[in-house]
């Protein structure tokens, strides 16, 4: 039996609510600031330098043009995200202009992606190998270079610096590839720290900058009017042999703007990090949005403006057009040592969040692969989980290799790379634009936020803000389509490709998933719901939420079963589909959350109840962290336990601590629940997740209870309470922690805490404490190592009783 | 007029058009989202 009474429609088939809202850890929007920035900070270190090779001195302003434009594409970002919370490229495309265009969007998209890696990687190359050979030449000026080695390479040392970017680039790709491969995830709180460091290097490299003008001196560059406009070779593309560019002085401004574009690239993650922003996520979001635009300005505009200012012509085109950071550094006033160091501190820096947009590159494009093959457009077997990990490993094999090749095949050459790189960049962009310009007069739904200004003329809105960023970013795109030939061919065939494997899979998954719909009809019926709530399950308070994962352990459900009366208090099997960080701005169908796992796993757990007589509610949540799915599900459906099964990795104290962290982060009021963990031979262990009283050794509550003796012998005091003991114990305690002892009590606490047992176990005590033993259950005492089995007394007697 | 021009002054046109809406659009915004960012009253900074 099982929750069939439940369905509305009074249908024979086992209900199953599905959650369509991912289960999220909130951020503050510092941190989703922080997340952006990783990918869109990193451009600083290699835009300028690839728009000036193509366009000449004035290409600062450009830059800083770009910089401005990004503030009003952010707004965009922020309009769709009021309209969808998972507002990225894929979802509005897919809305406005229908699958065929959102496949051809998503294409370009994985350009834009997979290109982010290997500029990326080359770039932090770039900047350690040119660190290495300045300190080599410095070295052997001084004479610090044995002649020997002198003569060895007849002259000073050098390191080839393409080469070294590449192998660096390759390594760099591989450590991350294996990193997804084991699953590791995206930690706003690493993204925060990069950003930290970063900040420090900006404040410094500016304060310095700024000196050094104020010493020395420095000219601006040159205004970018069409005489001051020099174009490489490589700059016109298909316009090489044409006068037109040189012709047109708008049309000048449009390729160095085209140029420089990919200096905005990572705003996309603006609509992925959306869905995790805390409450009030559209003002958090406009916060985020600022706070990346101003920051981005100051770091990206104008670090190029000050590179160009003050390192010389011919040392900034021929030595550090690829590290123009680190040439920056170098051209300082001051001791020539000290420049060195800030050189390396900048080389760190460089490496710390390049080598970040490496990860975000794979991670992102695995993201938007998963979706799109959730959504039937790539085949089944790209997702096939890893067998130890359970990672897509085929998609991230498939994303790393096309990055391995573009590394290869570029060998280090930055400009080919943001070159093409710009391409993927700019037409999500327009994608974007055109969908939102569509979706003004398509979408019925709710909008929060409108980008202004927007005429109304005879009752038809005029979006003219919109309109305005598509127009320029559409004459970008196609003047781009002309004067970067690289990548155009190279975006063009890349986005074909994929645009007939979308296509391809697409076809052979209709006929292959109607087959499994109609199966799956015959079963169960999928409802709905945007969040999870007792109401949308149809539960009372109190009730047991069952996390099911494996579909051969339900040992834990039917033992749950076999203990509770469901007339009195419901059960509810839980399972949490995981969606990795990168794919948020990508929308989950009710289909897509209900896969063909899913399925076998709720027959299975049907079959369970069935066999056991006893109703259960079955519920499908997706989730970034299957804790933080199990901690929010178990909140908001007012649950009284969760029972877990024991996982295959962890021990039932890592599990109770999982879980508690992620209790922590639920914003407050929040309840308290216990965890019960079955093991696979019956023995069950019992945790309580939150606030509560902690289990007391036997010598603590003997002194308390001496003291309590004591204190009740004092004229006066003979009323007193043991608790009133603990409340003055507590109170001084906290008045000596914060202020003359604090050292000393830490002292104290890490010697107990080496004596009692390893620190992760003993932080647990915070939230995890023993409950009333049952009789077939084991009781941990988080607070030591040591577990005390229920035969065990959990206080002393004669402790005395109040 | 070649084809090439016709399209060079139509790009020109978006282009010019584009920015001249862009400025309004950034001067709004920008006014708009600082007001927010200066704005703590529901701050859940984390």
């Amino acid at each position: 039996m099982s929750s069939t009474s439940n369905s509305p429609l009074g249908s024979n088939r086992v209900r199953i609510v599905v959650a369509t809202s991912v289960m999220l850890t909130f951020i503050s929007y510092w941190r989703a600031a922080a997340v952006i920035l990783n990918d869109l900070g990193s451009s600083a270190f290699y835009a300028c330098g690839i728009a000036e090779e193509a366009i000449g001195k004035s290409a600062p302003w450009f830059v800083l043009g770009v910089m401005l434009f990004a503030f009003a594409v952010r707004a965009v970002y922020v309009e769709s995200c009021s309209m969808f919370v998972r507002g990225g490229v894929y979802r509005v495309v897919k809305e406005a202009l229908g699958g065929t265009l959102a496949k051809l969007s998503v294409s370009a998209l994985m350009f834009d992606y997979i290109l982010t890696g290997p500029v990326s990687a080359v770039s932090a190359g770039q900047y350690i190998a040119g660190l290495i050979n300045d300190t080599i030449a410095i070295a052997d000026a001084h004479g610090w270079v044995p002649a020997a080695v002198h003569h060895l390479f007849n002259g000073t040392p050098q390191v080839g610096v393409n080469t070294t970017a590449v192998l660096f680039a390759v390594a760099v790709t591989l450590y991350y590839w294996r990193e997804n491969i084991k699953g590791i995830e995206e930690s706003s709180e690493k993204a925060l720290w990069v950003m930290q460091i970063t900040t420090v290097m900006v404040v410094m490299l500016l304060g310095w900058s700024f000196f050094t003008l104020w010493k020395v001196g420095g000219h601006l560059p040159p205004f970018p009017t069409l005489a001051n406009i020099h174009y490489s070779q490589e700059a016109l593309g298909f316009w090489k042999h044409s006068s037109l560019p040189h012709t047109f002085a708008i049309l000048g401004l449009i390729i160095g703007f085209g140029h420089s574009v990919l200096a905005m690239s990572g705003e996309e993650s603006l609509a992925q990090v959306y869905r995790e922003l805390a409450h009030p996520k559209l003002k958090n979001l406009k916060r985020t949005a600022i706070v990346i635009g101003m920051y981005s300005f100051v770091f990206t505009g104008l670090v190029s403006l000050l590179a160009v200012m003050l390192i010389p012509d011919d040392v900034r085109t021929r030595v550090y057009s690829d590290n123009l950071i680190a040439g920056l550094a170098m051209n300082m006033v001051g001791p020539q040592v000290l420049r060195l160091a800030f050189r390396a501190f900048v080389v760190v820096v460089g490496f710390l969040i390049l080598s970040g947009a490496v990860n975000t590159a794979i991670v992102g494009s695995n993201g938007v692969l998963n979706r799109v093959s959730e959504d039937g457009v790539l085949a089944d077997w790209f997702r096939r989980p890893q067998k130890k990990y359970g990672t897509t490993y085929r998609i991230i094999n498939l994303i790393v290799g096309l990055q391995l090749f573009t590394i290869i095949v570029s060998w280090g050459n930055i400009y080919t790379l943001g070159e093409a790189y710009a391409f993927g960049v700019v037409w999500s962009f327009v994608f974007k634009t055109v969908s939102m310009l569509v979706l003004r007069y398509r979408y019925k739904g709710e909008r929060t936020w409108k980008m202004p200004p927007n005429l109304h003329i005879f009752g038809i809105e005029i979006p003219i803000g919109l309109a305005s960023v598509g127009m320029v970013l559409l004459a970008t795109a196609i003047v781009n389509l002309f004067t970067k030939s690289v990548a155009t061919v190279s975006g063009l065939i890349f986005s074909a490709v994929f645009f007939a494997i979308f296509t391809f899979s697409e076809k052979v998954n209709r006929r292959k998933h109607a087959h499994t719909a109609a199966q799956m009809k015959e079963q169960f019926q999928l409802q709905p719901a945007e969040s999870v709530g007792r109401e949308t399950v149809g539960i009372r308070a109190g009730n047991v939420l069952v996390p099911v994962r494996d579909y051969n352990t339900l040992n834990h459900l039917r033992w749950v079963l076999e203990r509770t009366d469901t007339h009195e208090q419901d059960v509810v099997v839980m399972t949490a589909r995981i969606s990795q960080f990168g794919s948020a701005a990508y929308g989950l169908s009710t289909e897509q959350m209900f896969s063909d796992y899913e399925q076998t796993l709720f027959t299975r757990a049907v079959s369970v109840a069935e066999s056991v007589g006893k109703k259960v509610s079955l519920l499908v949540v997706p989730a970034r962290d299957p804790w933080s799915a199990i901690a929010q599900t178990a909140h908001n459906l007012e649950s009284s336990a969760v029972v877990a099964g024991l996982s295959s990795k962890m021990t039932t104290a890592e599990q109770a601590f999982n879980l508690g962290s992620a209790w922590e982060a639920i914003p407050e009021p929040k309840r308290q629940f216990v965890l019960q963990i079955v093991q696979p031979d019956g023995i069950v262990d019992t945790f309580r997740i939150g606030p509560h009283t902690p289990s007391m050794k036997n010598e603590d509550v003997v002194l308390l209870h001496r003291l309590w003796l004591n204190v009740t012998r004092e004229p006066g005091l003979e009323n007193i309470h043991h608790h009133d003991i603990l409340t003055e114990a507590l109170t001084r305690f906290a008045r000596d922690y914060g202020a003359r002892d604090r050292e000393d009590i830490v002292k104290e606490l890490k010697r107990h805490g080496t004596e009692a047992g390893p620190l992760p176990l003993r932080r647990i005590a915070d939230q995890i404490q023993t409950v009333q033993p049952g009789p077939t259950h084991s009781d941990h005492d988080a607070d030591r190592d040591a577990a005390h089995r229920d035969d065990e007394p959990s206080s002393p007697k004669g402790a005395g009783s109040e | 007029m070649s084809f090439s021009v016709l399209l060079i002054k139509i790009l020109e046109y978006m282009f010019v058009a584009g920015w001249a809406g862009t400025v309004i659009v950034l001067v709004l915004t920008f006014v708009e989202d600082v007001g927010t960012l200066l704005d703590r009253k529901d701050e859940n900074s984390r």
